[in-house]
């Protein structure tokens, strides 16, 4: 008598228990240098990691050799600085990358990134069908949330079009772009809005591709099915674990009915996750723990949903960056999901429920008439040049940030709660935080001269004049990215060569016409205070809300914006990687106030000294405030330096922020 | 309280002779005190003290920009202002950029700047935000008298303004030389404006003319309509049309051009005048106007007749102002 087939159980051909694989364990990492980086990697993976995420720091993302002055505070602080194949010849020392998973977070230098991969693999003799694993390379999110972008949406989307076809043809494993909603989330999308905007980056990208033209019908379904995700979870786990389902399903709609995919295979939706870091909180940082977990859930609990790759943050990462050991305990949480509990043993366990199916039908007609009204504007790249949908997020985040100022949104430790006994994990002999040595610049600094003596001065030349032509001829770029990797060229020399053919582009803030939607006891307070000032002045407080260095998380400074002016400021905010220098510039013509900076790459203290030495050079002795991801040990240093005051995600409270601003600007001797 | 700005250190005859020199903060803080409330007696001493030290200082010509939202009219300026540093290596420019305020909270967001990328440092370029203090966009009150102090230290102080249709009217006024920006249009859209803008710029600008074909039409369409209303235009010629696209850095050389060459002046007189209508308007309405024609009219038009046939002397502002608050405070114990 054969078994009887159990409808709750996951079966082989021969009806034996068969649970599912477990989905890949990633830890988003690298820090330092290259060699230190190197390290990490090895023992993560012989701790049972499964595949490599690379974080790479800013100037490397944004385009920049470590040597160019912008980089200077920022090496080596957010990810592994990369300046040429030496660095990757060092980063992936000892490690088989045959027999990698390699997920690179990269997306304005993604294809020069993979360049230098595939210059690695063939220098090692390793086929180039045998590299799998992702470049980020979604330059739509840069333009919204991440900031990390360099040419204008075109040329982006162009390069692009050029890794799609050179991977196809090449290295058909690898993930040429990871469509990114995860961002978007961060910058407070909506789930419908997370649904939608995603969705029409991929019709975007896919659009582009096919008016290119290159690829036959059958290459152009592999193309379809080489289209990933990198998506977020947050804490409402089942409306997430919904959001899911209903990306399965649109996109299975999508390729089906907008681009004729008749292979099942390459209609699935394949994602990976990083859970949300927006909610983590810097009070009571244990709770994270939790919310890690549970969020984690979101996106594992339903089979026909599940992600592919998973990384998590680490309880502390609201504080500064993770530790091994914060990582480490992140990594177990997964192992525990994936091999103590059954949860890989049955079938989706949500089908049938009328909740869930429900839930899901209401997200998709949502986001699909959101789709539809993107694409009625000529698409996402239309929407992004607009400023549609860049002021869409900022009013989303505005409405969240004002629900938790008003308790409406729970947040416990943080609006409730909040008292609490003290955490033994934050009193290690570290302070529970991360720090970068700071002398670890140099051995990358090192490494880069002596990169630049001992190659071929004449070829990288060459190699670089030909880049440039092929980019002004419109030729598929890889080929000749690969050639400048083999000649040891460097970050900032691609980039520069690229940024002289298609300029850097400047996108809309979203902040203005924003408005808040705060009218309690403390606004009140607030708009008194200002009128007073304004009375003893004659004119409105002036801010400068600035947002210095290659760090392009502008919520915090966005948010800043909107609330002063909701309490009767006038604000002059120029948006991302402005200079320490013309930030001072602009509240010394402006006749500012104040100067409140936005920081959260961890070079605060190296800008705040630009920053004070250039207006030591107006003689202007402007107040200046700053907000964002700093440590308490760092807080005397600054004051001593002139800060007057500092802001953490702690101070969440909007109008509190904006009440210790007026305050001190108001306690300045009347003079202009 | 005219003399309240100061510190000990820092006497008006100090600022204003350090922003002669186009030192910034020096001139950004005068310019706050010009926006001050109230601040008659400031800017009489100010531009006294102006004359005192240059009495042959410079008188910058004034260039209006203004255009409805999304005419991309800042980046235009932002690459107006890299050629100019170019092409113009030993003359100076000012910006004035308005935006609109929020009417609930007063408050602004000041945004042009993002479109401009500026030099460090560099004494030959000044950027200066103002708030509207309309939702709407338009002049702020101050906005004229700031422009008289850039006018003294720069050769050129262009003025950038949200127009919706009725805005253009003022800033023309204050401009030697003011531009329409638009964008590629429809046909309908021309005949639309025809209504009332039209007749007011000197000259026009087809903005974000990034492809050619759409570019070529919206220009003949706004050459036939302009040609309809030839005849009651001031000097009954066609106005020039410009077109420019930022992203192909097309046409800005040549409209840079065209208001470096630019040499007309309009009559400071009749501006002084103008403006001054305009402020008595907005502080006592009807009732202002009323006295000012009653009472003084006559002499004052004769007076602006002939003076500005002769070509010697100019009005003073300021006194002219003053002259009205007493004539008025006169009238009013009376």
């Amino acid at each position: 008598m054969s078994a009887e087939k159990k409808d709750y159980l996951l079966v082989d051909e021969n009806g034996q228990g068969k649970p599912d694989k477990p989905w890949i364990f990633r830890t988003y990492a690298g820090h330092t240098n290259a060699k230190a980086s190197n390290e990490l990697y090895r023992k993560n993976l012989s701790k049972g990691q499964t595949g490599l995420s690379i974080a790479f720091d800013l100037p490397t993302q944004c385009g920049y050799s470590s040597d160019h002055e912008v980089s200077r505070p920022e090496i080596g602080k957010v990810g592994v600085p990369i300046n040429s194949l030496e660095d990757f010849r060092i980063l992936f020392d000892q490690i088989p990358i045959e027999e990698m998973n390699t997920s690179m977070t990269i997306n304005g230098t993604s294809m020069w990134l993979l360049s230098l991969y595939v210059a690695l693999a063939e220098e090692r003799g390793v086929p180039l069908e045998k590299l799998n694993g992702t470049t980020q390379n979604d330059l739509i999110k840069e333009y919204l949330a991440r900031g990390t972008y360099i040419y204008p949406p075109k040329d982006s989307m162009k390069i692009i079009v050029d890794m799609y076809e050179y991977c196809l043809h090449n290295i058909p494993k690898w993930n040429p772009s990871n469509i990114c909603s995860y961002h978007l989330q961060e910058a407070g999308a909506t789930p419908v809005q997370e649904l939608s905007f995603a969705l029409a980056t991929a019709i975007a990208v896919l659009d582009a591709i096919k008016e290119r033209n290159c690829f036959t019908a059958d290459e152009f379904e592999q193309c379809v099915g080489r289209i990933s995700f990198f998506v977020n979870a947050g804490i409402r786990f089942v409306e997430e674990m919904c959001k899911m389902r209903a990306f399965t399903e649109m996109w299975e709609e999508i390729t089906r009915e907008r681009y004729g995919v008749k292979n099942a295979k390459y209609r699935v939706f394949r994602y990976g996750v990083q859970v949300n870091s927006l909610g983590l909180t810097e009070e009571q940082p244990e709770n994270n723990a939790w919310r890690i977990l549970i969020e984690a859930l979101g996106v594992t609990l339903s089979r026909n949903a599940r992600c592919r790759a998973l990384q998590l943050p680490a309880w502390n990462e609201a504080l500064s960056l993770p530790r091994p050991w914060d990582q480490q305990w992140s990594l177990r949480l997964q192992q525990v999901l994936a091999y103590e509990t059954d949860l890989l043993e049955y079938p989706d366990i949500f089908e049938g429920s009328k909740v869930i199916e429900s839930k899901v039908k209401a997200l998709k007609e949502e986001a699909k008439l959101e789709i539809q009204k993107i694409l009625d504007m000529g698409g996402a790249l239309v929407a992004i040049e607009n400023g549609y949908m860049k002021s869409q997020l900022v009013k989303s985040q505005t409405e969240r940030l004002s629900k938790i100022n008003s308790n409406e949104l729970v947040i416990v430790g943080k609006n409730k709660w909040t008292d609490g006994i003290k955490s033994p994990l934050m009193t290690d002999s570290d302070g529970g935080i991360f720090k970068v040595d700071p002398k670890s610049a140099e051995q990358t600094l090192g490494v880069l001269a002596e990169a630049k003596t001992r190659r071929n001065a004449e070829l990288a030349k060459k190699s670089l004049e030909d880049l440039k032509q092929a980019a002004k001829e419109g030729k598929n770029l890889m080929p000749y990215s690969i050639a400048c990797a083999k000649a040891l060229v460097t970050t900032g020399e691609w980039a520069d060569a690229l940024r002289e053919v298609y300029g850097e582009y400047n996108p809309p803030t979203g902040v203005e016409g924003q408005k808040l939607f705060l009218s309690d006891d403390k606004v009140a307070t607030v708009r008194g205070k200002v009128d007073a000032f304004t009375k003893a002045h004659g004119h409105r407080p002036k801010i400068v809300v600035g947002k210095p260095g290659l760090d392009g998380h502008s919520n915090g400074a966005e948010m800043i914006a909107v609330s002063a002016k909701h309490s009767g400021f006038d604000v002059i905010y120029s948006g991302i990687r402005l200079s320490p220098e013309e930030i001072v510039q602009s509240a010394v013509e402006e006749n500012a106030n104040v100067i409140g900076l936005s920081i959260l790459s961890g070079s605060h203290k190296e800008i705040a000294k630009q920053l004070f030495d250039e207006l030591a050079h107006y003689k202007a002795n402007i107040p200046v405030v700053i907000g964002g991801i700093i440590p308490e040990s760092d807080f005397e240093e600054l004051k001593k330096m002139g800060i007057r005051e500092i802001f953490t995600p702690k101070d969440y409270d909007l109008m509190s922020i904006m009440n210790k601003i007026i305050d001190i600007i108001s306690t300045e001797p009347v003079l202009v | 309280m005219a003399n309240s700005f100061m510190n000990s250190t820092e006497t008006l005859s100090q600022l204003v002779s350090d922003s002669l020199l186009g030192e910034k903060f020096p001139i950004a803080k005068l310019i706050s005190k010009i926006e001050t409330e109230n601040n008659l007696e400031f800017r009489e001493s100010l531009f006294n003290e102006i004359q005192a030290q240059k009495p042959n200082a410079k008188d910058g010509l004034t260039i209006g920009i203004t255009g409805t939202p999304g005419a991309g009219k800042s980046s235009l300026l932002g690459e107006l202002c890299r050629l100019f540093l170019d092409f113009a290596p030993d003359k100076k420019m000012a910006i004035v950029a308005i935006d609109p305020s929020s009417t609930i909270s007063g408050g602004s967001i000041l945004g042009d700047r993002t479109r401009v990328t500026l030099p460090r440092r560099d004494t030959r370029i000044y950027f200066r935000s103002q708030p509207s203090q309309l939702e709407l966009g338009g002049l702020n009150p101050y906005t004229y008298h700031v422009i008289r102090f850039l006018r003294k230290i720069f050769d050129y102080v262009f003025v950038e303004t949200v127009g919706i249709g009725q805005n253009e009217i003022s800033i023309s006024l204050i401009s030697d030389l003011s531009f329409l920006v638009m964008q590629p249009l429809g046909g309908d859209q021309v005949q639309f404006m025809k209504s009332g803008i039209m007749e007011v710029p000197e000259a026009f600008i087809i903005n974000k003319c990034d492809e050619e074909s759409l570019a070529n039409s919206s220009y003949y369409m706004l050459e036939t309509t302009l040609e309809f209303i030839k005849d009651i235009l001031p000097d009954q010629t066609l106005p020039p049309i410009f077109k420019t696209s930022v992203v192909k850095k097309k046409g800005i050389e040549e409209l840079l051009q065209y208001i470096l060459t630019y040499s007309k002046r309009k009559d400071k007189n009749t501006e002084t005048i103008t403006q001054l209508m305009q402020w008595i308007r907005s502080e006592y309405g009807r009732f202002g106007i009323g006295l000012w024609e009653t009472m003084e009219s006559k002499s004052w038009n004769q007076a602006v007749r002939l003076r500005s046939l002769s070509g010697m002397s100019k009005y003073n502002y300021e006194t002219e102002e003053r002259k009205f608050v007493s004539l008025i405070q006169k009238k009013l114990i009376q």
